[in-house]
């Protein structure tokens, strides 16, 4: 039986940043598997690589060296364009500072994404509002981020994240800037995100976090080191 | 959402920005619109005036502008001119400054430009509010005249007044000579504050007492319609070599190469300096726009949004501070063109119905093409900067930050 082919796959990935003192190697040959529908949470001190290995996966970067594949296709061969359509398309990102547009509403928000990857205003009309009730917000979708607590916020941002249907979700920190109950409330969203099919890639400090997912990578020093 | 609807409501989130910006625009677009109305203003208000005369062939004596000599015999030359095919009607102009007043109230006389003319050459000169023309027969003593009304008001005349012109100074020999006023007008040509008379040639020469020399500062030519006035032109050449003889487009040439040009330098100059200050405003609030949303500019870009998308958008905001700004230059730089065209035509020497600032078609446009190619310009470095944005590396400095 052939195993099923991987999501995404990094081998032997390593970025360095220059400095005026001298390059910075943020990730030091990585190599990393995610398959369709996987949970896969990666921890690690602060400075290991772990944001930076979450970017490559997101297409956001690109290595200076190895190897990375998003569905069979050779990410360094693509230009920008084709890199932001898998960004669109297929990735959903989340951040830890949420990064919503303050001056549109939740409902604007969750829609944007949608509009840039073409969809019809009645489908787009229909997705968004079935994602806000998705994320639990079906009653605050004409308020605007500054209307919204940390943890609406979030549960905005990944609607937002959802609104193309991506294969993958990233999240980098999602509970970082929230409190322990709110961030249990995101674990739980993610949990129903990941039980509906989408590969979720999660970097966290949050062991609640870390916990649900199935398969936990520990990172330090720009390296996997325990999984 | 529209490229267009996220540019608007990212401008309009910041209200007191998004006002002081499209304010900053419609002052520096009203300086504009001033700059391009006044390039070619007094050359349209100046041919506007040349053509209502309904003449357009000028004949002046030889000499400079300073001193120039009148024409001799110039009724023969106006019969010849009048004889040729290609033209319709002919007036002769004597001028000459005079002494006007009131019998008994010599005291309240003021100075007048005195003009002698033929009777033909009224009614397209002057617009008359009171009154008739100079009659076409020459008149019984005393002879007929038009005043204007600034005159009028001054000495208080009415058609039917009588009124006595000497021409020359104090110290002149010339006794006065009595008119009776038969029109109260305004001269198409006449200054502001300035008090004008005309009368015919039999009038005007009565008052150099009555010597009969047939001269004449000016010849007018009306060419038939159909003809060509450089025809005209250089037909009355042949006829009296030696004379000044100008079509209204040569006089306008020479206008727009002497007079003319220093305020198209001046405007050209003007013009450039708002476009520069209006580039260098939009560029500086897009470009701080954008610095203080980097974090939104590279989510964005991490979700999948290209690089064109998040140059549309910018774009779009810089065509929205320009656009609102521009138009609303518009009324606000034509309410100051009203008002420094009125401070301008009080310039002494300068007919009362020339205009600086002339509203053409033409001039709304090329101000909405080069407002818009400054907003472009002003776009191309902040779209230059969120272009180029490195994604994770400015991810990284908002959250550290």
């Amino acid at each position: 039986m052939t195993p099923a082919a991987p999501l995404i796959e990094g081998r032997d990935l390593t970025r360095q940043f220059p400095m005026a003192a001298g390059a910075v190697t943020a990730l030091n040959h990585a190599s990393i598997r995610i398959d369709p529908a996987e949970y896969v949470a990666i921890t690690g001190p602060s400075g290991c690589g772990k944001s930076t290995l979450l970017h490559l996966l997101g297409c956001v970067d690109q290595p200076s060296s190895g190897s990375l594949t998003f569905e069979g296709r050779d990410v360094a061969r693509l230009n920008e364009t084709e890199r932001s359509r898998i960004r669109l398309t297929r990735i959903g990102f989340v951040f830890q500072r949420f990064f919503l547009l303050p001056m549109l509403t939740a409902w604007e928000n969750v829609e944007l994404p949608q509009a840039e990857a073409g969809v019809s205003r009645s489908e787009r009309r229909t997705r968004t509002r079935e994602l806000l009730e998705y994320v639990g917000l079906a009653d605050r979708i004409d308020h605007r981020p500054s209307q919204l607590s940390g943890g609406e916020m979030q549960r905005v941002a990944i609607a937002r994240a959802l609104a193309n249907r991506p294969a993958l979700l990233l999240a980098d920190e999602p509970t970082g800037e929230l409190d322990e109950v709110t961030g249990d409330q995101i674990a739980d969203l993610f949990d129903r995100v990941h039980a509906d099919g989408t590969a979720i890639v999660v970097v966290t400090h949050n062991a609640t976090v870390a916990a649900r997912a199935g398969r936990r990578l520990a990172m330090n020093s720009g390296r996997i080191v325990a999984e | 959402m529209s490229a267009w609807g996220l540019a608007w409501r990212t401008v309009i989130s910041n209200p007191a920005r998004a006002v002081l910006a499209m304010t900053g625009v419609a002052v520096i677009g009203a300086l504009l619109f001033n700059m391009l109305l006044l390039s070619r203003g007094m050359l349209v208000s100046f041919r506007d005036l040349l053509d209502a005369a309904g003449y357009d062939i000028r004949v002046a004596g030889q000499g400079s502008a300073l001193h120039r000599l009148p024409i001799a015999d110039a009724t023969p030359l106006a019969d010849a001119i009048r004889r040729l095919p290609g033209v319709q009607q002919v007036a002769l102009i004597r001028t000459d400054t005079a002494f006007a007043f009131v019998a008994g109230r010599e005291r309240d006389g003021v100075s007048v430009t005195f003009v002698g003319t033929t009777a033909n050459a009224v009614g397209s000169a002057w617009d008359l509010v009171r009154g008739a023309s100079l009659p076409d027969t020459p008149a019984a003593d005393p002879a007929p005249i038009i005043v204007n009304v600034t005159l009028a008001r001054a000495l208080q005349l009415e058609p039917g007044s009588m009124l006595r012109l000497r021409i020359g100074g104090a110290g002149t020999a010339l006794p006065p000579v009595a008119y009776r006023v038969v029109g109260v007008g305004t001269s198409r040509f006449e200054t502001m504050d300035e008090d004008a008379a005309t009368t015919t040639l039999q009038g005007f020469d009565a008052a150099h007492g009555g010597e009969g020399h047939d001269e004449a500062e000016m010849v007018l030519v009306a060419s038939r319609p159909g003809v060509s006035a450089s025809d005209n032109v250089a037909a009355i050449n042949r006829l009296r070599p030696g004379l000044r003889s100008m079509s209204n487009d040569q006089v306008l040439e020479q206008f727009n190469e002497h007079a003319f040009t220093y305020f198209r330098q001046i405007s050209t100059v003007l013009s450039a300096m708002t476009l520069a200050f209006a580039f260098l405003l939009v560029a500086t609030l897009l470009t701080i726009s954008v610095n203080q949303r980097l974090g939104e500019v590279a989510a964005l870009r991490a979700l999948g949004f290209s690089r064109r998308r998040i140059a549309t958008n910018l774009l779009c905001e810089s065509a929205l501070l320009v656009g609102i700004g521009g138009l609303a230059a518009l009324p606000l730089g034509g309410a100051l063109a009203i008002w420094l065209d009125r401070i301008l035509r009080h310039m002494p020497g300068v007919p009362e119905r020339i205009h600086f600032f002339v509203f053409e078609p033409r001039t709304v446009a090329l101000h909405v093409a080069l407002m818009t190619a400054t907003g472009l310009l002003a776009a191309l470095y902040p779209i230059w900067l969120a272009a180029r944005l490195p994604i994770a590396a400015t991810l990284r400095s908002e959250i550290v930050s």
